[in-house]
């Protein structure tokens, strides 16, 4: 790689590895490839398990009127930067109606956007935003389980926990292993949303992987190391893929 | 129906009992009835095993009695070398099995085959009905077996229920059913191909006897059953296809009925050839004759039948 910022970008002086290992030498590289991958297995875990429980929870109501599944969608055509904006005004300290009513109503409001309680707030954020995509893929997996399989299930006695666990969890594994694994995806490349919230938040602690390759590469000019630190996340994604994928694949059909 | 017996659906009205005991209000597996379902409903993800013993595992059974159970229904069902398949990995037949199967180990009062042969193609159905055939006598179970195959009934029931909408048609030993229909429906159901129906009009009524007749049939003296028809009436008379001979190869018994009418088509099958006929008054009716007979389109036949073994149902 090579030396390179937008000052020198006519005339890029050869490098070596050495952007590689300034970047991975930087704490800050470290701490927002584990911001990543906490948000994103944080998120998906909790998005899967969510969706799951509503698409079974409010199957019965969902199965009579289907618009409502137009209503539950709703959040996923929100474009993830409009979603940071709009929390921002929600959540500002002195002007948003969140911490207004609970001071009005608690007397007390949790700083939602301080260090120690944004990593909560953007999962908070990115979950109520991406259940909906859970939900539907559980819905319709949900919903193709045969009803004879389900009466089968009746005749040999199975009912309430026992039949989700036994019949109809297991029936529903591949959309769960593909729900986990595509919520993964999007939580760990995890970028708009919280850039618009916090930037990088209070002392890094909202840098996402991309945050942080963004921000070294506009904010830093060291278009070297954003580089690098690009093709370290491409390296990682493609091994953490690669593995999940063959794990998918090997399960029996 | 099936449904109501099994406990999927509830009844809105009357009683269900089994062995005396009222269960209307049973859930499906306290009436220990077990089911075969027409897509056989076998859990996908779970082995043939697996399958198979769900229900007593449910049930909370002891782990020697579900082995000791599950090896015994898979030896009957000749299933021992495939108990570690999945459905999946199954063919056709072999699901079958295993769905009985599944109702075998839970020793269950009685079974209910929800139409089990219509996923099957022609081969294996016949295949498997036999099988199933067995099977009754092999376990003795009570079953009740629903199914729109007229062969099936005749062959596997010991007792048809003839249901239509919802209705009791007849009941009966299935030669019973063949030989005394009650109506048109049964008769009709029952008999391949299904009995011929002509429209009289009633002549004459006497003593248990109706004399009928239309535009193709000359008066012919029958026997009523049930409902006595009144003279001048319209009615239906019904007779089966095996039943009709062509005149020239028999000598007239006295009294036989005789029908004129034109060849629209002959299907030489081999062992029989069944020939379309118009009558006059354009209806249609088959007859199943001897191999040798020969005919062609646009030709005039008469048939012949014995009056005993016409049906006559009133409107």
């Amino acid at each position: 790689m090579s030396e390179v910022g937008f000052e020198t970008l006519r005339a890029p002086q050869l490098e070596g590895f050495g952007n590689f290992a300034d970047v991975l030498r930087d704490e800050a590289f470290w701490d927002s490839l584990g911001f990543s991958l906490r948000f994103g297995t944080l998120t998906a875990v909790l998005e899967v398990a969510l969706g799951l429980f509503l698409a079974v929870f409010l199957a019965p109501i969902l199965q009579r009127h289907a618009w409502l599944l137009a209503i539950l969608t709703l959040p996923m055509m929100v474009a993830p930067a409009m979603m940071g904006l709009m929390y921002r005004l929600v959540l500002h300290e002195f002007v948003g109606p969140v911490p207004h009513y609970l001071l009005a109503w608690f007397g007390t409001s949790p700083a939602f956007l301080a260090p120690g309680n944004v990593f909560w707030t953007v999962v908070v954020i990115e979950v109520l935003q991406w259940t909906p995509f859970t939900l539907l893929l559980f819905h319709l997996a949900y919903g193709s389980i045969s009803g004879e399989i389900r009466e089968a299930a009746r005749m040999d006695g199975a009912k309430g926990w026992w039949m989700f666990r036994r019949v109809e969890f297991p029936m529903m594994l591949p959309t769960f292993g593909v729900a986990l694994a595509i919520r993964f995806i999007d939580g760990v490349r995890v970028f708009d949303n919280i850039y618009v919230l916090t930037g990088a938040g209070a002392g890094g602690s909202t840098m996402s992987l991309p945050i942080y390759i963004y921000t070294s590469f506009f904010r830093g000019g060291n278009i070297g190391a954003a580089l690098a630190a690009s093709v370290l996340f491409a390296l990682a994604s493609f091994l953490i893929l690669a593995l999940a994928w063959r794990f998918a694949q090997r399960r029996p059909a | 129906m099936l449904r109501l017996i099994a406990g999927l659906e509830t009844a809105t009205a009357g009683r269900i009992e089994i062995d005396g005991r009222d269960v209307t209000r049973f859930e499906p597996v306290d009436r220990r009835l077990a089911m075969v379902f027409q897509s056989y409903a076998l859990y996908p993800h779970m082995t043939v095993r697996g399958n198979m013993a769900f229900a007593l595992e449910t049930a909370g059974s002891p782990r020697a009695e579900i082995d000791r159970r599950v090896r015994e229904a898979a030896r009957v069902l000749k299933l021992e070398g495939l108990l570690d398949r999945r459905p999946a990995q199954l063919s056709g037949g072999q699901r079958q099995r295993v769905a009985i199967g599944r109702a075998i180990v839970r020793e269950p009062v009685a079974f209910l085959f929800d139409e089990p042969l219509s996923n099957l193609d022609a081969a294996l159905r016949i295949e498997t009905r036999q099988e199933i055939a067995r099977l009754h006598q092999q376990l003795g179970a009570t079953t009740i077996y629903v199914t729109h195959d007229q062969v099936e009934a005749m062959t596997l029931a010991d007792k048809i229920v003839v249901l239509k909408d919802g209705r009791v048609m007849q009941a009966g030993a299935p030669m019973e059913l063949y030989l005394e229909p009650a109506n048109e429906f049964v008769a009709g159901f029952l008999g391949s191909p299904s009995m011929n129906f002509l429209d009289v009009e009633v002549r004459d009524v006497r003593d248990g006897r109706a004399t009928v007749a239309n535009a193709g049939l000359a008066p012919v003296e029958v026997r009523t059953r049930g409902a006595q028809p009144t003279p001048g009436s319209r009615a239906r008379l019904g007779v089966r296809p095996q039943n009709l001979t062509v005149l020239e190869d028999v000598t007239l018994p006295p009294g036989a009925g005789l029908l004129r009418g034109t060849v629209e088509l002959s299907e030489r099958l081999g062992s029989e050839t069944v020939v379309d006929v118009v009558l006059p008054d354009r209806s249609r009716i088959v007859a199943t004759l001897s191999r040798d007979a020969v005919f062609l389109p646009g030709q005039d036949v008469t048939l012949t039948f014995i009056p005993e073994q016409a049906h006559l149902f009133v409107r």
